[in-house]
């Protein structure tokens, strides 16, 4: 494979009820990645973007994004309607050609102009699931039930994952106000409030919030000229599992697991993950599943519990990765993406820095 | 580029304006298994699956790829789903080539479909809003300045109608068969979006298109001959602003020079044996011919007037019917490149074209301003 | 949310069971449009100019998409609600759900003066459907105040203009909408 690299990364990472168009809240953040990375616009030799028209009530939404790219004359574009880290990942294969070096995933996703629980129901089945309106929370309810039935978590062991994370979440400025505002709370304290969807609490449940992200992807030497101390992808892989939680065995993600292990997260030490775990336990699964050990800080940004923009978040999450060796000097981190009901489908990016 | 990349398994539903024997994701299996029957290959050879398709809101699924993984085998597969508008069959067999061409997967399938009767397209279009103008009203105003621009007469229009309505005869998936057309008979048909006839726009269809594709000994042992890919673009340009041209747009001229370059196709008039492009309105046939070079500008129309471009003629285009006979929208702009690659096999039975071996699949999307093209050949690169 | 209706054929086999879903979308005018919208109430069409490419686009998006940078309200311009039909289309309504119009009627993209850029999908009235041609001179049919209500994407001009009537002026010269189909 061809050596890439992350060598920028830029959010709007917790926006709260935007007024603005997807566009207009596209355009600064493409235009803080592009400039944070030595390159130019005019260096980029493919563009990738990831959104979903449902979020935005409108066909073809993503059209309109373009004119945020700037794509006049015309460029080599695609789009997924997919996370953003879906787009991360095309532009890293369309890197490995050869002909190409320097590469634009951006992905966008206004939340708050709908309700999710309705909105997300239509990702299930269309005949024998979407006709129960299972929405994504009593999904993930489920799933969490399932790990607290098979003796795997305890309902305090979620409560640890989001004190952590709202702790980690006060000191990131791209972490959702509401969150942040909410300040320090004990486990204690956060086992007193009722169930949203039994076993889980609100807290346990991610704020609605609207984001985009940019990463600039560089190949090959020219990355270590524009970026002082660059992210090697050293391995990037994602895997589904079947749709129906039925079929599946809850308590475990098996697609997460399967998606580490071709990405090599087992080779080396992982300092930092970032993990797109936006459901308490979902974390507690994510961890298992990708084998990452006592040592391994998870989600010094909050994560997605803390500032989860649908379609956005986990390129947030690899974009973070990026920051703990850009800016915080780690060795190697993981970025981590999910999509679907109960994480049915996972991505795993494991990213390197040369020190 | 790390890996060469060749089709070794090609197949389409029968495309109808309802598939009603068939569930939504039972459409892509159709699809898909003939593929991989041609391939012989199982669901369980594949290693990664690449779908595609237009606005989710067209079938009411959001994010298909989540249900359609049982059906397509992908428990513990990697699955992606692109979505690049009108063009987006072609971007998505382009990305699949791309995972093969990369090194990173040896065996992908990648199918692209659409089930407009499970859903309703022109709501879908106009985002539920009442005046909607649907892809005919939009277009309408581009294919007359094509029109006033090169001079070509009213009935050119109508002659790309009956040419691709008798290819489709010769197409056992085409939906939208006129046994009986005539130049008169569509010049009769009702006016839809002036200067567009019925008979001259394309159908509403359910249908899905699959091709398996794999690296070099992949194709080295494929039971049947394989395509080999040559080169493939893509290209996006902004919508509106003040002076562009929806006409001839600069992102499909590009997208056809980057393409040709890749294949080292100098002249493509002669230099190209067979062409499926993206005509869902009959004018598009000549106003795509000048946009990607096979013509110079204001001679496209000439092309077909003198019938160069049927079965037969010296550029055959769209010998499978083309969009104006099956249009599963999603699907579209895939089943240009797949049946230019059965071109090249010699696997396009009644529509073949005598010793076609150099083809090119073309797509175009939204307001004329995505573009993905391929050229695929019977030798390797 | 949901209403299904099966429709058991009395002779036959249950074909398809329309299930139509309702999914209810807030949508927020932001803050470039709803300016805009404001001076369309006041009867005032307002554009920005690039300040780099000079182009004005009308609507104004609050960027310039081939620059790429932003624009603000020290970048507006006033259009005048005067110009000529550059493309049009004369559409018979498709039925489909949620569908007001019945009879055939036109549309057109509109270069007004002042603008780099053609306004889409604008009525025409008082025009018969056979004399609509390029270059053809209209005016804004403008709406009674009480009833202007900008567009709540930001997109097109709203409810603040009716539409279009022919001024009686010479048709624009060619040179003037060629470039312009869009
Ligand atoms: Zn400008």
């Amino acid at each position: 494979m061809r050596d890439v690299a992350i060598v920028s990364f830029a959010q709007a990472g917790s926006l709260v009820d935007t007024a603005e168009s997807e566009t207009q809240m596209l355009l600064p953040v493409i235009n803080a990645a592009i400039e944070g990375s030595g390159i130019t616009r005019a260096d980029i030799g493919f563009t990738c973007s990831g959104s979903a028209d449902y979020l935005a009530g409108t066909p073809f939404a993503f059209v309109a994004n373009l004119e945020a790219v700037g794509a006049w004359p015309p460029i080599s574009e695609s789009h997924v309607d997919m996370d953003g880290a879906w787009a991360l990942y095309e532009a890293w294969v369309r890197l490995q050609h050869g002909d190409v070096d320097v590469a634009l995933a951006f992905s966008s996703g206004i939340s708050s102009r709908s309700d999710l629980g309705e909105v997300l129901c239509l990702q299930n089945d269309p005949y024998y699931l979407m006709p129960l309106w299972a929405d994504h929370v009593s999904l993930a309810a489920l799933q969490a039930r399932a790990l607290l039935d098979q003796g795997l978590a305890t309902e305090a062991d979620l409560a640890e994952v989001v004190a952590r994370s709202r702790r980690n979440a006060a000191a990131n400025p791209s972490a959702h106000p509401d969150v942040r505002a909410a300040g320090d709370l004990s486990v204690d304290q956060l086992l007193e409030a009722a169930y949203t969807v039994a076993p889980l609490r609100a807290a346990d449940c991610p704020p609605t919030t609207d984001g985009a992200a940019a990463v600039i992807l560089v190949a090959g030497d020219r990355a270590r000229e524009v970026c002082d101390n660059p992210a090697w992808i050293r391995g990037i892989d994602h895997r589904s599992e079947a749709h129906y939680p039925g079929l599946r065995d809850l308590a475990h993600a098996g697609s997460a697991r399967l998606a580490a292990e071709h990405a090599g997260v087992a080779d080396a030490p992982i300092e930092v993950a970032e993990l797109a775990a936006t459901f308490s336990h979902e974390e507690l699964l994510l961890t298992e599943a990708l084998g990452l050990g006592a040592d391994t800080e998870v989600n010094p940004s909050g994560g997605a519990l803390a500032s989860n923009p649908m379609m956005v978040s986990g390129l947030i999450r690899i974009g973070e990765a990026f920051r703990q060796i850009n800016e915080h000097g780690k060795h190697r981190t993981l970025g981590h993406a999910a999509s679907g009901p109960c994480l049915q489908q996972n991505l795993v990016c494991v990213l390197e820095g040369d020190s | 580029m790390a890996e060469r990349c060749a089709i070794v398994g090609i197949g389409q539903t029968h495309h109808r304006k309802v598939r009603e024997d068939v569930s939504f994701a039972g459409l892509l299996r159709e699809a898909g298994q003939r593929a991989l029957d041609d391939a012989e290959m199982t669901w369980r050879d594949i290693d990664a699956v690449v779908i595609g398709t237009a606005p989710d809101s067209f079938e009411g699924v959001m994010m298909p790829e989540l249900y359609l993984a049982d059906a397509l085998g992908c428990a513990g597969k990697p699955i992606m789903r692109v979505h690049t508008a009108g063009s987006v069959g072609g971007s998505t067999a382009i990305v699949a080539s791309h995972l093969i061409q990369s090194g990173i997967r040896k065996r992908v399938l990648t199918i692209a479909f659409e089930k407009q009767s499970e859903g309703d397209t022109t709501w879908g279009l106009s985002g539920g809003r009442s005046g909607g103008v649907g892809a005919g009203g939009y277009f309408a105003p581009h294919l007359r300045a094509y029109i006033a621009r090169s001079k070509a007469p009213e009935y050119v229009g109508w002659m790309v109608a009956v040419k691709d309505r008798l290819n489709a005869l010769k197409n056992p998936y085409a939906h939208l068969k006129v046994p009986d057309i005539t130049l008169e008979k569509v010049r009769d048909s009702p006016m839809v979006w002036e200067p567009v006839r019925r008979l001259e726009s394309c159908p509403a269809s359910d249908g899905a298109c699959a091709m398996v594709l794999t690296d070099e000994a992949g194709g080295d042992r494929a039971p049947h001959k394989p395509a080999w890919v040559h080169g493939t673009a893509i290209r996006s340009e902004l919508g509106q602003f003040p002076g562009r041209d929806p006409v001839n747009p600069k992102g499909g001229q590009d997208c056809a020079a980057d393409v040709f370059a890749q294949a080292g196709i100098t002249n493509p008039r002669k230099d190209v044996d067979v062409v499926e492009m993206y005509v869902p309105f009959s004018w598009y046939e000549p106003m795509w011919l000048e946009n990607l070079g096979f013509a110079e500008e204001g001679g496209g129309w000439k092309l077909t007037e003198d019938g160069v471009t049927e079965i037969g003629g010296d550029l055959p285009v769209n010998c499978s019917g083309g969009v104006l006979s099956s249009n599963p929208i999603g699907a579209s702009g895939m089943l240009r490149f797949a049946e230019a690659a059965l071109q090249v096999r010699g696997q396009a039975g009644e529509h073949q074209v005598d010793g076609a071996r150099t083809g090119v699949g073309h797509a175009y999307g939204g307001a004329s301003q995505f573009f993905a093209m391929w050229v695929v050949r019977d030798t390797k690169p | 949310m949901t209403d299904t209706d099966p429709q058991v054929a009395d002779d036959g086999p249950v074909r398809f069971m329309p299930q139509l879903i309702s999914l209810d979308y807030t949508v927020r005018t932001n803050p470039v449009a709803a300016a805009f919208g404001e001076a369309l109430a006041d009867g005032r069409i307002t554009g920005h100019r690039c300040p780099s490419c000079s182009l004005v686009f009308v609507p104004p998006k609050g960027f310039c998409p081939i620059c790429t940078i932003e624009t603000t309200s020290a970048d507006e311009v006033v259009i005048e609600d005067r110009g000529m039909v550059t493309a049009w289309t004369v559409l018979t309504p498709i039925q489909y759900h949620g569908q007001q119009e019945r009879k055939d009627y036109a549309l057109a993209s509109i270069l007004l003066v002042g603008a780099d850029g053609t306004v889409g999908q604008q009525r025409l009235i008082d025009i018969p459907l056979d004399e609509i041609r390029p270059g053809l001179m209209v005016e804004a049919v403008w709406a009674a105040p009480e009833d202007r209500v900008a567009d709540d994407r930001g997109y097109g001009l709203g409810t603040a203009i009716d539409g279009w009537k022919a001024t009686g002026e010479p048709d624009a010269p060619a040179s003037e909408y060629e470039g312009h189909t869009l």
